[in-house]
Order: C-alpha cells, then sequence, then structure tokens
C-alpha cells in the first residue's frame, strides 16, 4: 500500500471512528467534526463593564466565554434559578430581547457548576437561532459561556460543552480567575 | 540598628512602596484633621450600616452585621458566651469615649452576603403617624430572606413586631419616619433581580400595608430580554421634596433614577412596563465601569461661586457613591460623583473626587480600595456642607461639598488595625496571598457632630471628631 493511501485510509478511520463517537452522519456539518479544529476568534462585542472574554469557532457553531469577578448574587450557593441566569448571562451581546425557550437546567464545566438555559433570539437579518446561555461559578466569582448555534441537535450542544471542558478552555479560565 | 540594616530596610522601601505602607497591627492610625474619641470591636463582626438615633437623653447606635466568615461562621458573643450568627449590635454611644455594648441581635444564619442582617433604619412611634408613642423601632434586614422591625425602646431588651419574609434578598432600604413609608430592597420570588423595592406603609409597624413593586423595566415578572441592574438603595425626601432617587448597580452598569414619588405610591400598581415607566421622572445612566450604591439628594443648594449669575445660583445636586467590590483594584476605580439635577429631564455630572491612589498605595494595601458608601443623616450639622465617604483601606474621608462643583478633601482618618482585622486575599498563580487592611465600610453622623465608622474586616466601630480645617467647613466651634 502506497503511503499516500495509507495516511487517507487512516484520516478516513479516524472521520469514522471520530462520527461513531458523536453519533454522526455523512451529511452533518463541520461543527460536529473532530476533523475541523475549534479555531479562536476575535472578541465581536463592544466594549462593555466586563473584560473582552474568548471567543472561538467550529463551522457554525460559536462558544463565547468570559469571567465575571465578583459577580455571583450568592456566593454560597452559586448560580441556582433561571432568573439568575438571565440576569447574568451574555445572551443580551447577540440579542438584547433574547428570550428563554425552556427551563433551564444544572449543568457542571469543569469543577465548577451552575445553571444553563436555552434562549431565542434574532439575527440582524430576522433569521431566529438559538443560544445557550451558561453561568457556573467559584465562590463569588462566575464564568459565563455562550454557545450559538443549532442548539436544537444535542450533538451540537454535546460538542460545544466537550470544547469548554478542554484544556484550551479551562487553562484560560484558570488564568483569568488567577489561577484558580 | 546598623548602617547596614537601614541601607537595606531603605532599600527595601523604595524598591517596594507597599512594604512600607502596609499596616501593622500595633501601629498608630493615619489621620488628618480628624480624631479619635472612642472604640468598640463590635465583637469582631464584619460591619455593615451604622444608625445612631438618640432617644431621650440617650445616643444609641445600632450596626447591621454582614454573615460571618469562613474561620469564624458564628462569633462568641461575650455577654452570653454563645455563639451567635452575626446580626444588629446595638451600642450606647451616649458618651462616645465610652461606648457601652449593650446587646447583640443575632441574624439569619449565612457567612459574609448570604447571612447577617446588614441594614438597620430607627423611627421614633411618636414620629410614625401610627405607631406607639412609647416605641422606638428599628427596621432591619434578616439576611436575605425578610425584614424586621423589633421595638427598641429599650434598647438592650428588643421585641419583635413584625417580619416580611419570603424574599431571596435584601439591602439598602429607606424608612421615612413621617408618613411611614419605607422602600424595602429586596428580591421577590417571581422578579427576574435579586433585589428591587417593596413599597410598604408601615405607618403601623404592627401592621404592614403592601403598596405596591417596583423596579426598572425589564425586572418585572415575565419580562424577556436583559435585565437591568440590580437595586442597591432609594433614599426619598418625602412628601415635601415628592422624590425618590434610586441607585442601581454597585460597581458597574450604575443607573440613577429620579421617581415622581406622589406617581409611585398612588399611580396603577400591577408591575407592567407601563405601569413601571410611568413614575420615572428621568434617569442618569452612568458609565458600565460604575455603579451606583448611594445617591444622597441634596435638594436646593446655594452655591457660593454662582452667586452672582443671573441662573443657577441654587442647585439640586445628588451625590452618589460607587462601591467598589474586589480586592487589590482588580476594578474599574470606584469614587464620588456629583450629578446636577437642577433641571431634572437632563441630569448632568458635574464633579467627581477620589483618594488619590499614591498617597497611600492603597493598591497595594490589601483588601478593596474605593468608595463604598457615605453618611446618610441630614443633620444640619454636616447636610450639605461636608460629606463623609467610606473608602475601604483609605478609611474615611471628610469633604468639603459646599461647592458641589469643585468638592475638596479636608481630613481622614484611616483606622489602626488590631488583631482581630481579618485577611483579605487575591489569588495569585492558583494560591491565596493575603494582606490585612483595614476595611471601612459604612459611615454615619449625629446631629452632635460625631462621625461613626465601621470596619468590613472585623476591627469594630470607631468614633471620630473633626479638628482643624475640616471642623471650620463645618461650622463647628
Amino acid at each position: 500500500m502506497k503511503r499516500r493511501t495509507i495516511v487517507q485510509t487512516s484520516l478516513a478511520a479516524g472521520l469514522v471512528a471520530g462520527m461513531v463517537a458523536l453519533n454522526l452522519r455523512e451529511d452533518d456539518p463541520p461543527s460536529l467534526s473532530k476533523d475541523v479544529p475549534w479555531r479562536p476568534t476575535n472578541w465581536p462585542f463592544p466594549r462593555d463593564a466586563w473584560p473582552q472574554g474568548r471567543a472561538w469557532r467550529r463551522g457554525t457553531l460559536e462558544v463565547y466565554v468570559r469571567p465575571k469577578l465578583g459577580f455571583c448574587g450568592n456566593c454560597e450557593t452559586g448560580v441556582t434559578t433561571d432568573e439568575e441566569v438571565d440576569r447574568v448571562t451574555d445572551v443580551d451581546l447577540l440579542d438584547q430581547r433574547f428570550a428563554p425557550v425552556n427551563e433551564g437546567l444544572a449543568v457542571r464545566i469543569g469543577a465548577m457548576s451552575g445553571r444553563a438555559r436555552l434562549y431565542r433570539y434574532e439575527l440582524p437579518t430576522g433569521v431566529m437561532r438559538h443560544v445557550e446561555g451558561i453561568a457556573v461559578s467559584q465562590k463569588c466569582d462566575l464564568v459565563i459561556a455562550v454557545i450559538a448555534g443549532n442548539l436544537l441537535d444535542e450533538r451540537e450542544r454535546t460538542s460545544a460543552y466537550r470544547h469548554l471542558e478542554s484544556s484550551t478552555v479551562q487553562d484560560w479560565i484558570s488564568q483569568a480567575l488567577g489561577g484558580r | 540598628m546598623t548602617r547596614q540594616s537601614l541601607l537595606i530596610v531603605g532599600l527595601l522601601v523604595a524598591a517596594f512602596p507597599s512594604f512600607a505602607q502596609q499596616q501593622k497591627v500595633g501601629a498608630p492610625p493615619e489621620a488628618s484633621n480628624m480624631r479619635l474619641v472612642g472604640w468598640t470591636d463590635l465583637q469582631a463582626r464584619s460591619a455593615y450600616q451604622p444608625t445612631i438615633h438618640r432617644q431621650g437623653n440617650r445616643w444609641i447606635a445600632y450596626i447591621g452585621h454582614h454573615g460571618g466568615s469562613d474561620e469564624i461562621p458564628t462569633p462568641v458573643n461575650p455577654m452570653t458566651g454563645k455563639p451567635e450568627p452575626n446580626g444588629t449590635s446595638i451600642v450606647d454611644v451616649t458618651d462616645p469615649a465610652n461606648p457601652k455594648y449593650l446587646r447583640h441581635l443575632p441574624g439569619q444564619p449565612g457567612k459574609y452576603e448570604a447571612g447577617g442582617a446588614q441594614m438597620v433604619r430607627i423611627c421614633d412611634g411618636s414620629a410614625l403617624p401610627k405607631g406607639d408613642r412609647a416605641a422606638v423601632y428599628m427596621l432591619r434586614t434578616f439576611g436575605g430572606e425578610a425584614h424586621e422591625i423589633w421595638n427598641v425602646a429599650n434598647p438592650a431588651e428588643p421585641v419583635l413586631v413584625t417580619r416580611i419574609g419570603g424574599l431571596k434578598d435584601t439591602h439598602k432600604s429607606w424608612w421615612e419616619c413621617d408618613t411611614g413609608i419605607a422602600f424595602l430592597v429586596g428580591g421577590a420570588p417571581d422578579w427576574r433581580t435579586k433585589r428591587m423595592t417593596q413599597i410598604y406603609d408601615l405607618s403601623d409597624p404592627k401592621n404592614p400595608v403592601k403598596i405596591r413593586d417596583f423596579g426598572l423595566v425589564g425586572q418585572e415578572p415575565g419580562a424577556t430580554g436583559t435585565v437591568p441592574t440590580d437595586l442597591h438603595g432609594p433614599i426619598s425626601t418625602g412628601p415635601q421634596g415628592n422624590r425618590v432617587y434610586f441607585g442601581y448597580g454597585t460597581n458597574k452598569g450604575g443607573v440613577l433614577q429620579i421617581v415622581d414619588r406622589e406617581k409611585l405610591l398612588k399611580g396603577p400598581k400591577e408591575p407592567t412596563p407601563a405601569n413601571l415607566a410611568a413614575p420615572e421622572v428621568a434617569r442618569l445612566v452612568m458609565t458600565p465601569w460604575t455603579g451606583a450604591h448611594t445617591t444622597f439628594p441634596m435638594p436646593k443648594m446655594s452655591v457660593a461661586e454662582f452667586a452672582r449669575d443671573k441662573d443657577g445660583a441654587e442647585r439640586d445636586i445628588v451625590m452618589i457613591v460607587n462601591e467598589s467590590i474586589l480586592n487589590e483594584c482588580a476594578e474599574a476605580r470606584q469614587m464620588v460623583w456629583f450629578a446636577d439635577l437642577s433641571i431634572e429631564k437632563a441630569p448632568m455630572m458635574v464633579s467627581n473626587w477620589t483618594v488619590p491612589e499614591a498617597s497611600g498605595n492603597f493598591c497595594q494595601r490589601g483588601g478593596r480600595f474605593g468608595a463604598h458608601s457615605s453618611n446618610e443623616s441630614m443633620d444640619p450639622v454636616y447636610y450639605k456642607k461636608m460629606a463623609f465617604i467610606a473608602f475601604f483601606n483609605a478609611g474615611v474621608r471628610a469633604l468639603d461639598i459646599r461647592n458641589p462643583f469643585q468638592p475638596k478633601e479636608v481630613g481622614y482618618f484611616i483606622p489602626a488595625i488590631t488583631e482581630k482585622t481579618d485577611k483579605r486575599c487575591v489569588k495569585v498563580d492558583g494560591q491565596d496571598r493575603c494582606k490585612t487592611a483595614i476595611q471601612t465600610n459604612n459611615v454615619e453622623t449625629d446631629a452632635r457632630g460625631y462621625i461613626y465608622i465601621v470596619d468590613r474586616a472585623n476591627t469594630g466601630m470607631h468614633i471620630l471628631e473633626l479638628g482643624g480645617e475640616a471642623r471650620t467647613v463645618a461650622g463647628l466651634k
């Protein structure tokens, strides 16, 4: 077998294995492909009260993360209600008129726990999209994440959560929280 | 000390200014034109609001506390010998040189902001329209879950009168003693914010009557989209002034909302966007980097500098104090702002003031540096002449505000730390790096002119008086 063929076969095998792991199909979008890396992008939002965060994109999936130091409403319990997620999330950076789709759920990102909620928002073109607002905490500090994409596909959501738990994101969060 | 040792110390001081500025137990306070009269340790409990009230021929200080700390969640009350969750300290300050601790009234169990009884206001029963004339009522928060009214006619033996519970947070309420109207800061369970206003008629403290819920449009139940900044606290000018000034935000997204009191109290009460917007006269949106902790009104201030001007010799001023919340300057500077509301539809910031950081290397001293709150007494002794600003590790600062367009510092006092002063930490490379510094959190004055400052880091309450130029500004002998 030629070397080129071996490489191509290996790549194809890897792709198939990845598709099986994520329950992928041939016509699945690039956002679900392990061969498409998460690429860092510029923080696209105008300056506001909080320091700029980090942004990543893979296919149509977008992830935005930033800490909000000292902003947790209850340092003892952390984020436990949907109202708290509404209050602290950065979903309003995408559309200030965002509306919840359903009740939120408890989540854990790395070592931090909190709550997430799915919202609907409108692009400037009038197209409706979904976005998930996530707020997890460590003592009084919050880490806010926003996932935009086709979140009705559970696999896309899972893919984004895996990225949030990757060393790339976790290392940056740790640094942003002062190394904690 | 040898010459070599002196040289090493000198080099250290030159290389690391914070080395020279770090507070040490046993070192004297730092002061200018302010003098320590008396002190009480408040049982080494983290302190928030002090309120000083004249009861007959006695002067009583009521001090609200935050919850306990990780190390000491429930400090022992030496008077009972039992651990008690931080609540309210009641201190007789008739002789300010010898304050007498009368009673600790426990608050909600919980640490830091999650427990305690931070806020306290006092009204005489004889002032309230339907109060018991023999009673003195203390309105306090009970952690984040309730407001309580106690009869403190005998301040050593408070008696519970009323409880308003079922909340998800509380904070800096305001109570009009002449009408009984109370603007209670709390979190109604169905609202989208943890702090909004619940307005009650507490003219008869035994029978609270709810008037309405109030907040910024977008905070009400059922709203969607961005949730406006949480309320911090309101101050009302009563029926005569007919204005309530609401301060939203602590260290971010500050909003001063100017509200028509009569429309607020008598308007439609359903929390619809239209009904919430109706009583608003105007609002001043601050930079997202600053909040509005205290919004202290000073209407009809005569400004000597403008005395010969055809217009504007008298100004309606609101002093806005931001709150620093992060240790060692990990945020934008929080300070004092003066807004001119003479033309209400066009409120405008006209000045600000902050402690120069380099004057004490305050960003390196440890704990918070920046403003937190001002005195709120409207007694003539200082009103519209001087303001006292709690500035955390920079102590209390005395400002000459007779010309609010150019506020000027005329005194300060930074208390000494004690063995009980709690440390403040930041994370450096994943490890706690802790320093101990004074954290002057709140300040209040009494009609005699004494200044009371309390410490968030468990150093107690210091009772001060003015000296030198500061005394002259206030018109004190």
